[in-house]
C-alpha cells in the first residue's frame, strides 16, 4: 500500500513538472551577428551550426559560440536546410535540385519527379519531405518511393507557396507560406489539421516541431508564434526579430535566423 | 626587360579590348521593383528572368528594389517584355530603363499627366485595401497611370491613399475603379474575384465587406 502511494505521489509530481516545463515562457538570450550574411535556413550537425545564406549563395559554418569557421560557396539560392547522417541537405531554389553536401562532395538527391524552386527540406525517420514552392506541393519519401500531395489553392490540403516542412510525431508539418498558416498531414499525405488562421500571419516561412510545441516564423510581422501540439497559441516572440526565416530547437535553446537583421538569435526557457 | 614590358603592355591592351567588345554587345537593363522584401519572391523574380536565354550579370538589391541584368543586344529586349516578365513573377515594375549597347537609353514613363490653365489640383484620401510593399507599389503605380493624377501615396499601416489629381481631367471614382481593376478593394469600388485571386499570396488582404 505504501508503495502504491509512493508511485502515485511520484507520478503526480512528474505530471506537474512536465506541465510546468511546457508552460515556461521563452525569453530572449542573445544575438549572433552574421556579418552581412542573409540567413534563410538553419541546421545543427555535430554541435556545429550551419546557415544557408540565400543572397550570397553559400553555406556558413559556425561553432556554438557563433564563431565563423568557414563558408562553402557555389549553391544556387540555398534555402531551408536539414541534416542527413553526417551531411547537410540543401534545397537549391535556383537550380531546382536538392543537394547533399558531405563536406568533400556534393551529390543531387535522386527524385522521381522534377522540382520547381525547392524552398525547404527535412529528413527524419528515414524519410525526406520537400516543400516544392512553385509547384505548390510536398514530396515525401526516400530513394524510389515518393508520394506527392497538395496543389495550388486555399482549401485544407492545398498550398500557396509552401516554404518549409518538418517531420515529427509521425506527421508532416508544412509552413504554407502565403496561405499564412501551418498544415499538418499524416505520412500518407492526408490532411489532419490547420493551425494559425486566427493569428493572421503574413508569410509563414520557417517551421520546427518538437514533441510538445510547434514554432513558426511570421516573416512580415517580425515574430515567431509558438503553439502547443494541439494547435493552441501559447506564446508570441518578437524581441529583436527582423524578418525571421527559420527556427530550430536544440539542447533547450531556440535558434532563430533573422533575414533582415542578418543575425542568428537565441531564446531559452530560463 | 624592355621587350618583356612591351609584351605585357600589348597583352594587357589586347585583353582590355576583348573585355570592351564582350560588354559592348550587351544591353544593360535596370528595373525598380517595389516590395522586394521577401527573399522567396525576389529569388522567384530572378528565376522567372532565367527564362530569357542569354541573361547575365543578374543583381538584386532587396533594400532598394533594384534589379539589374545584361542581355544580348541583338535580341532587342523591349521595355514591355521586361515589365511583362516582372508582372508574371507577381511584381510591379515601377520604373524600367534599358541602356543599349550603343549608349542610347530607353525609359518607361512614370507619370503621364500634363497640366493646363484649366487644371484644378485637388487632394483627397481614400481607403484602399492591401497588405504589403508589393501592394503599395501596385496601388501607387495604378493610380499614377490614370491621366490627371499628379501624385499618389499609399500608407500600408492605415490603408489610406493620399491622392493629388487634376479634377478637370479625372475623378476619385475613375481612380478608384482603376485600382479595383488592379485587384484592390477601395471605399468606392470592389475588385473582381478573378483579379484578386491572381494577386501574390502576401498581397491577398482581407476583403472589404
Amino acid at each position: 500500500m505504501e508503495l502504491i502511494k509512493y508511485i502515485v505521489g511520484l507520478s503526480i509530481l512528474f505530471i506537474l513538472a512536465s506541465c510546468q516545463d511546457e508552460t515556461k515562457k521563452w525569453t530572449y538570450q542573445k544575438t549572433i551577428d552574421l556579418d552581412n550574411s542573409t540567413p534563410i535556413g538553419l541546421a545543427i550537425l555535430d554541435d556545429h551550426i550551419w546557415i544557408a545564406d540565400g543572397d550570397n549563395n553559400q553555406l556558413i559554418h559556425l561553432d556554438r559560440t557563433g564563431k565563423r569557421l568557414f563558408t562553402e560557396q557555389g549553391f544556387e539560392r540555398p534555402m531551408h536546410i536539414t541534416t542527413y547522417g553526417k551531411s547537410i541537405v540543401v534545397p537549391e531554389y535556383g537550380k531546382d535540385q536538392i543537394t547533399i553536401f558531405s563536406g568533400q562532395e556534393r551529390t543531387a538527391l535522386s527524385l522521381t519527379d522534377s522540382l520547381d524552386a525547392p524552398a525547404g527540406v527535412h529528413y527524419a525517420n528515414g524519410q525526406f519531405a520537400i516543400a516544392d514552392f512553385y509547384n505548390h506541393r510536398i514530396l515525401f519519401g526516400y530513394e524510389d518511393n515518393w508520394i506527392s500531395f497538395g496543389k495550388e489553392g486555399k482549401a485544407d490540403g492545398e498550398f500557396y507557396y509552401p516554404t518549409d516542412v518538418h517531420i515529427a510525431n509521425e506527421k508532416i508539418y508544412v509552413a504554407d507560406a502565403y496561405n499564412n498558416r501551418i498544415q499538418v498531414f499524416d505520412t500518407e499525405g492526408n490532411h489532419e489539421m490547420t493551425i494559425g488562421k486566427e493569428e493572421k500571419m503574413n508569410a509563414a516561412t520557417g517551421i520546427y516541431v518538437s514533441s510538445s510545441q510547434i514554432f513558426i516564423t511570421d516573416f512580415e510581422h517580425d515574430r515567431v508564434l509558438v503553439y502547443d501540439i494541439q494547435g493552441t497559441l501559447i506564446q508570441e516572440l518578437s524581441e529583436g526579430l527582423e524578418k525571421p526565416t527559420d527556427i530550430l530547437l536544440n539542447d533547450g535553446i531556440l535558434y532563430i535566423t533573422n533575414y533582415k537583421g542578418k543575425n542568428l538569435m537565441t531564446y531559452n526557457q530560463n | 626587360m624592355k621587350n618583356l614590358i612591351i609584351i605585357i603592355a600589348v597583352l594587357s591592351f589586347s585583353l582590355n579590348s576583348n573585355n570592351v567588345n564582350a560588354q559592348s554587345d550587351r544591353d544593360q537593363i535596370e528595373v525598380q521593383v517595389d516590395g522586394l522584401g521577401c527573399p522567396f519572391c525576389a529569388y522567384g523574380l530572378e528565376k522567372k528572368f532565367k527564362e530569357f536565354k542569354g541573361i547575365k550579370d543578374v543583381k538584386i538589391e532587396m533594400e532598394t528594389g533594384l534589379f539589374n541584368f545584361t542581355y544580348p543586344s541583338e535580341k532587342e529586349m523591349t521595355l514591355k517584355q521586361v515589365e511583362s516578365q516582372v508582372d508574371k513573377a507577381g511584381y510591379t515594375a515601377v520604373t524600367t530603363k534599358i541602356t543599349r549597347a550603343d549608349g542610347t537609353i530607353e525609359e518607361s514613363k512614370q507619370n503621364i499627366t500634363e497640366l493646363s490653365d484649366q487644371s484644378e489640383i485637388v487632394a483627397k484620401d481614400i481607403f484602399v485595401a492591401g497588405n504589403c510593399g508589393m501592394c503599395q507599389a501596385r496601388i501607387e503605380k495604378t493610380a499614377k497611370s490614370v491621366v490627371g493624377v499628379v501624385n499618389a501615396e499609399w500608407d500600408k499601416d492605415n490603408k489610406m491613399l493620399t491622392l493629388e489629381y487634376d479634377s478637370s481631367q479625372t475623378s476619385i471614382g475613375e481612380v478608384s475603379e482603376s485600382i479595383a481593376k488592379a485587384g484592390h478593394d477601395t471605399k468606392y469600388s470592389k475588385a473582381g474575384e478573378d483579379v484578386y485571386n491572381k494577386l501574390p499570396g502576401c498581397c491577398q488582404y482581407d476583403r472589404v465587406q
